[in-house]
């Protein structure tokens, strides 16, 4: 008899303990009504440092005026992000606000009907204040899917003492000078570029700008469309890559090198004077100063834009940049989510952003506060390129992107030719 | 984890019954007959206890083990993004995709490597090991447990630990500088032509405790007589190693390496946690789980992810249905000695 | 020795082996090898633990060196996070209810298997053997998609009922030949005496089952405490880790400071070497015996 109750019991327990574990379990709680009270889970990529005591400061001061809101904020390692957010979305517990990349990612998400239109509930604020320019990125169909709060353009980060060290004076405009100064790095045994392959991106990103030089603004936004590599220009692209990658000018163990995670990634490199220069989008500054030996900003950072190449399609100019922009799920409070989004764009909070991620914030009023001079250069170089693109890998997808990441990698190592990367973003893009 | 368990007939008395000798029970085998049982007429009781009883069991399986690889096969015909319902209806597309893709055949050769590779690392050290081990000596069962410990911890640990290690500027390229070996350092991680090897090392490093408690048992079950009258009939003892231990550890040795070549074809965590999402295949140590997970999930491709599954699925069946056929076939036909099976 | 006996305890004693001159000099190279195997095995775990008592800067200047000084704060603030301790709430509460899960169940449907003679008896159980056909790697993209449509994602439910069918073959292979060699003698006497099969279940099956039963829960336990794949597909929030994921979560946020991710680390083995530890013998044992037969 015991026995069995005690049989009976255990199976009583295992029911219990399913059911009590799920009740445990984390999720994003569903938003409630518009009015009352309204909870929202909000996903961002700073996992250190002052990015993420902005975010929580921030939050903190929307909640205060506005008591009605909770906001549960969740840091996510910027590697992990995009593979979580999709699954997130998929599943239906998607969080309410999170960082959106734009490009294929975004377009994916909005044909899956998982962003908010946010068009019309866009505040004063940010119509006046940030470019539109900003918000192209992250238009699609005639509607706009997310609000920008920082503008990263892509170049190239050095430190002034090492290349003063190796005897550099100025700083390289073409191919060509780039090549000399690497050399020269060489000679006074300091390791030129640091690259975060074990990310993959990081590598990528040398290639999509050989790919701006090579191919003109309309072959890349057609092949954004089409996701068919069969223009000349992308193999052009990939022997100039390959030429570069073969002087051999990066970093020892770069194959598992993160890019930005601890003293011996790409970023800590750089930020410890173990490496000269890495090719960044402006959000660097910020991870490096979290990484130096005293976790102040590196005092002799310095920018440059990428190199011009000869013989291009590419404007010369043409910057690869970013936005970073936040999106609302289709399922968010709309009053609330929009509220924050636009709260993000206010001149104090834009203002706290650049001072705690050494950004360049999309608020244009607070652009004035900027007094770095290399973000001054970023500005400057910003504001007069004729073009910006995406990333290439957000622009693609992230299928596409992946592969197109990962073959780049190959032919960093050694494993893949310069024909590999068409073949390889072509049979992705037959897997999807 | 399988381990097969033979039982052997109890004495009876007293019951008539034609011979029923017991099938051995290896683990392709089905269970034997049991005797007739008188049974007193509830046969709807006896339905509904067996209903109770094994439905339960039944159903969860049925739910989550064979339902999703039944639902893998019908996704992978088509091309998904993982929401909604599939439309995009490709056939056999997908599998054409990965038999044609280079680098599906870098993971198959990887994980061939790896099959092979641990076979033949682990096999004979942890022979030799267990026949070591298997004295009377002080200390063996803290022996026994130490040497298990890289086992019970999980993979995770394991490639973390390792990975801080084998870092270029990291405890073991300290240490062979240390010892005066320097010239061996090397980027054990990064180098395309090693770091399948290093895979292959930490591999070996995890289980062959496994390999060497599993063979002590087998050799545990040797009768002492056998020995005794090699001994006395004047064999050495590596005539004995070779004559008697070896062939009456062949069940368990077959045991062994159709554990390892199931595990070794399913490899995931390591990898993954060493080499990332991104780099393994560069690396050269990608296997089929994380090609899978690298080109379905991780990149929105559900109906590829899942026609990659099946292949893995049919891939590890023909495996294990060969290996069963063939090579465990030769322990279920006969026993050398009472205590020997499958 | 009876087959019952022998089954149900499993043989503890060792038989001696001859001693003289020849096994003393063997004992002690004996010792050596087992040593140096010993240190091979256990180095790298004592890399780790070792490892949260330095600090970052002692880490870098001597990568292979012991602790000096001995720094506490490493494992200090990671005891005290909350997150640690949530992680493996997470994973006790997921590996102990696994475990009852594939306790109770499997050994209800291998008594069935094992001592009811009914049709499609022998395909229930060559039902569960092939299910060592399906390993969690191979489902888990399917699986993932069925317990998101279930919508348990992001709950240990939606990890614990998977691990429970994914470690029902092993035990059902594992029991049913324990419990088949319970000799049918007990049973017709317990029925004699006026129990149900039901009762000779309960009263004499599990406890006679006992050393397979513990073989089979300590093997769920473990599976479980160690799984890394299923959770990762699964549970997105990070409140929701348990250890293996939120290992390697830590180990990427904090990469910068590795003294405490190797603190963190081998603070999340500790649990899995004191289980280990205690049921050492059951589980060596077990396994002794499940090969032994």
């Amino acid at each position: 008899m015991t026995r069995k109750i005690r049989a009976a019991a255990a199976i009583a327990l295992i029911g219990a303990s399913a059911l009590v574990a799920a009740g445990c379990s984390a999720g994003s709680d569903a938003a409630g009504g518009d009015g009352g009270k309204v909870t929202m889970t909000f996903w961002h990529n700073s996992t250190t440092g002052p990015g993420k005591a902005f975010w929580e400061k921030t939050v903190k001061d929307f909640e205060a005026k506005n008591p009605n809101v909770t906001i549960k904020i969740q840091a996510i390692q910027n590697e992990d992000l995009d593979g979580k957010l999709q699954t997130a979305l998929n599943s239906g517990s998607a969080p309410d606000v999170f960082l959106q990349r734009g490009g294929g990612k975004m377009a994916a998400m909005v044909n899956a009907g998982q962003l908010m239109d946010i068009s019309g509930s866009i505040g004063k604020t940010a119509k006046s204040e940030i470019s539109d320019g900003a918000f192209g990125g992250y238009k699609q169909d005639g509607k706009t899917w997310a609000m920008p709060v920082d503008v990263n353009p892509e170049g190239i980060w050095y430190s002034q003492d090492l290349f003063k060290q190796a005897g550099i004076e100025g700083t390289p405009t073409t191919m060509d000078e780039l090549n000399d100064d690497i050399q020269k790095l060489k000679d006074a045994n300091i390791q030129p570029v640091a690259v975060g392959a074990k990310d993959a991106w990081p590598a990528a990103h040398w290639y999509y700008n050989f790919a701006l030089r090579a191919c003109s603004e309309s072959t890349l936004t057609k092949t954004a469309t089409d996701l068919k590599f069969t223009n000349s220009c992308w193999t052009q692209a990939g022997k100039d890559t390959k030429a570069f990658f073969d002087t051999k000018p990066f970093n020892d163990g770069y194959l598992t090198t993160a890019a930005q995670q601890g003293a011996g990634s790409s970023a800590g490199l750089v930020a410890n004077h173990k490496a000269a220069m890495e090719l960044m989008g402006a959000w660097d500054p910020g991870v490096i100063s979290s990484l130096t030996p005293d976790g102040k900003p590196l005092a002799d950072l310095g920018f440059f834009p990428f190199p011009e190449v000869s013989g291009g399609k590419g404007e010369p100019g043409s910057m690869m940049g970013a936005v970073d922009g936040y999106s609302c799920s289709a399922k968010a409070p709309k009053q609330a989510c929009t509220d924050f989004l636009n709260y993000m764009t206010q001149k104090p909070v834009q203002e706290g952003y650049y001072k705690a991620f050494n950004a360049i914030p999309a608020n244009k009023s607070a652009q004035s506060v900027v007094t770095e001079p290399y973000l001054k250069t970023v500005l400057e170089s910003y504001n007069k390129a004729p073009f910006v693109s995406n990333y290439l890998d957000t622009v693609y997808g992230q299928n596409v992107g992946n592969a197109l990441n990962t073959s780049v990698v190959n032919l960093l190592a050694g494993k893949g030719s310069v024909d590999d990367i068409v073949k390889t973003v072509n049979q992705a893009a037959a897997k999807g | 984890m399988t381990t097969s368990v033979t039982p052997r007939s109890p004495e009876r008395s007293g019951d008539a019954r034609p011979g029923t000798g017991r099938q051995q029970t290896g683990a392709d085998g089905s269970p034997s007959a049991p005797a007739r049982r008188a049974r007193k007429g509830s046969d709807v009781r006896t339905r509904v206890e067996i209903a109770v009883l094994a439905g339960p069991a039944t159903i969860m399986f049925v739910g989550f083990v064979i339902l999703p690889v039944v639902l893998a096969a019908y996704y992978g015909f088509y091309k998904w993004q993982g929401y909604g319902t599939p439309t995009d209806f490709v056939g056999l597309g997908n599998y054409k995709i990965i038999f044609t893709d280079p680098d599906f055949r870098g993971v198959l050769f990887h994980n061939a490597f790896i099959v092979i590779g641990s076979l033949l690392v682990q096999g004979p050290i942890a022979i030799i090991l267990a026949l070591l081990l298997n004295q009377r000596i002080r200390g063996r069962g803290l022996i026994r447990v130490l040497i298990f410990l890289p086992y019970v911890i999980s993979e995770v640990i394991v490639g973390t630990g390792w990975s801080l290690m084998l870092q270029s500027s990291g405890a073991v390229n300290d240490l062979l500088q240390a010892v005066g070996l320097g010239a061996l350092r090397a980027d054990w991680l990064s180098n395309p032509d090693i770091a399948i090897w290093t895979l292959l090392a930490i591999i070996s490093w995890k289980y062959i405790g496994f390999a060497v408690i599993l063979f002590l048992a087998g050799l545990q079950s040797i009768p002492e007589e056998l020995f005794e009258a090699a001994q006395l009939d004047g064999a050495s003892y590596w005539q004995i190693q070779r004559r008697i231990t070896l062939p009456l550890l062949g069940p368990t040795l077959r045991i062994w390496a159709f554990l390892s070549i199931i595990g070794s074809l399913q490899l995931f965590d390591l990898v993954y946690i060493i080499w990332g999402q991104y780099i393994a295949a560069t690396a050269g140590t990608s296997t089929m789980a994380t090609y899978m997970v690298a080109n379905g999930r991780m990149s929105g491709n559900y109906g590829y992810g899942n026609a990659v599954a099946v292949v893995i699925f049919l891939i590890s069946l023909v495996v294990a249905l060969v290996y069963q056929r063939f090579v465990l076939r030769r322990d279920t036909a006969g026993a050398l000695t009472e205590k020997a099976d499958r | 020795m009876t087959a019952t006996a022998s089954i149900v305890a499993p043989k503890r004693g060792r038989r001696p082996q001859d001693s003289g001159p020849v096994r003393r000099e063997r004992n002690l190279g004996t010792y050596f090898i087992a040593l140096l195997f010993i240190l091979v095995c256990i180095g790298p775990v004592a890399y780790i633990v070792l490892g949260g008592f330095r600090s970052n800067s002692q880490i870098t200047a001597s990568p292979a060196g012991l602790p000096s000084p001995w720094q506490f704060d490493n494992y200090l603030s990671v005891l005290s996070s909350g997150v640690f301790w949530q992680q493996l709430g997470n994973s006790v509460i997921a590996a102990v209810t696994t475990t009852v899960g594939v306790v109770v169940l499997g050994l209800m449907v291998s008594f069935v298997i094992a001592r009811y003679r009914f049709r499609g008896r022998d395909a229930l159980y060559s039902l569960f053997a092939a299910g060592l056909m399906f390993p969690i790697t191979v489902a888990i993209t399917p699986l993932y998609l069925l317990v998101k449509d279930l919508g348990l994602t992001n709950s240990l439910a939606g990890v614990i009922l998977p691990q429970v069918a994914f470690a029902l073959p092993t035990t059902v292979i594992i029991l049913v030949p324990f419990l088949r060699a319970i000799p049918d003698e007990l049973e017709e006497a317990a029925s004699i005496d006026g129990a149900s099969r039901l009762g000779f279940f309960f009263r004499m099956v599990v406890p006679l089952s006992l050393p397979g039963v513990v073989t089979v829960g300590i093997l769920a336990f473990i599976g479980s405490w160690n799984s890394y794949i299923l959770p990762l597909f699964i549970l997105n929030d990070a409140s929701a880790y348990t250890l293996p994921l939120g290992v390697q979560a830590f180990s990427s946020q904090y990469s910068v400071d590795t003294a405490r991710v190797l603190a963190f680390t081998s603070l999340s083995m500790i649990p899995a070497l004191v289980f280990f530890a205690v049921f050492q013998r059951r589980i060596v044992g077990g396994l002794t015996g499940a090969v032994k037969g």
